[in-house]
């Protein structure tokens, strides 16, 4: 009966439960997020969980990444919730839709500085995507909602295998 | 000729548009819509005529981004017509339809009209993406001032840069805006 419990308290528990929000500082973005997974492929996706068109494509990029091996390919999430609302809003979303991403929290009070730290031309419109070659370099941005097919894609672009 | 040809397509496409895109330093684009609670139309011309300036504010009913400004909008409706500024918002999103807006703006309160942009003309006119998202005009029609309200949503007690506020302050005093374009941010506008 105990063991029976403790399996079906096993069956309950998410598959993945998503990784505690860390703080990122605009200055931090370059070493902390892309510097460190140079070598593979590296999808970051910035969002916002009041951002509609984001909490709908999560689900896509975590679907289009299953095709691709972890040594192959590297996602991060960063979020651009507000530091008051952030870090219970961002962990409750993941968890719910069992994103296993890590996530980075924007620590910037004005998104503006965040923005002009990532890349300059982007206009701030989320969600959006940039994906960065083996070597750390800018190689695809996606700018509103894409769907698993439009990830995969663009992955599979930059990985020199489209 | 045949070069004559392949310009008409485009030709007919800017008279469709009204001319160029809205451009910080150029004249604003001139638009004319209905309030999304009935009365006549609201047109930019009518008032520019009137007014030092006026503000415009992409705006939505659904957006948390946009609805952290509602008190914000809904003062600034009540303290610019005193200093000759006009305000009016602007709803260009395809999922929100004129009687959600309309009881939206009567249930913030909002003292100034909010128009509906059916198929979003008037947002591609602007090129404008998010809500909130801000243009100011001053008398003579030309774009002032393209960005945000400010760069909190949620903490309204707390802002550090007023850029709408400086924007306004610094055009009634016939000085520059500090700050011409900064970058809006929040929900995008709904075309789909």
């Amino acid at each position: 009966m105990r063991l029976f419990l403790l399996a079906l308290l096993a069956t309950l528990a998410p598959l993945q439960a998503a990784e505690p929000v860390k703080h990122l500082l605009p200055a931090q973005y370059q070493d902390r997020v892309v510097a460190l997974r140079k070598g593979r492929v590296l999808v970051v996706n910035f969002w916002a969980t009041w951002c509609e068109p984001c909490r709908e494509e999560m689900p896509a990029l975590e679907r289009a990444s299953r095709a691709f091996s972890s040594k192959d390919l590297a996602v991060v999430l960063v979020s651009l919730d507000s530091a008051r609302l952030g870090p219970t809003a961002v962990p409750k979303f993941l968890e719910s839709k069992r994103i296993p991403f890590v996530c980075w929290l924007a620590k910037s009070r004005d998104p503006q500085t965040f923005i002009d730290a990532v890349d300059k031309n982007w206009d701030g419109t989320l969600p959006y995507t940039m994906i960065y070659d083996r070597t750390g370099k800018p190689a695809l941005k996606l700018t509103g909602r894409q769907t698993v097919e439009s990830f995969s894609e663009a992955i599979r672009k930059v990985m020199g295998k489209a | 000729m045949r070069k004559a040809l392949l310009a008409l397509p485009l030709l007919a496409s800017l008279a469709l548009s009204g001319g160029e895109p809205a451009k910080v330093g150029a004249a604003a684009p001139a638009f004319s819509l209905p309030s999304a609670a009935g009365g006549a139309p609201v047109a930019l011309k009518d008032l520019v005529a009137k007014n030092k300036a006026t503000v415009v504010i992409f705006i939505a009913t659904k957006c948390p981004y946009s609805n952290g400004y509602n008190e914000r909008m809904a003062k600034l409706g009540r303290d610019l017509p005193a200093q000759g500024i006009a305000l009016v918002g602007i709803n260009s999103n395809k999922s929100e339809s004129a009687s959600d807006v309309a009881e939206h703006a009567r249930k913030h309160q909002f003292t100034f009209p909010v128009l509906k942009d059916e198929g979003n003309k008037v947002a591609d006119l602007y090129n404008a993406q998010h809500t909130p998202e801000v243009f100011v005009i001053d008398s003579n029609g030309t774009l002032v001032y393209h960005g945000r309200i400010d760069e909190t949503y949620d903490e309204p007690k707390n802002v550090k840069s007023p850029d709408l506020q400086n924007a306004l302050t610094a055009l009634l005093s016939g000085k520059p805006v500090p700050a011409a374009e900064t970058k809006a941010f929040g929900c995008s506008i709904k075309r789909v």
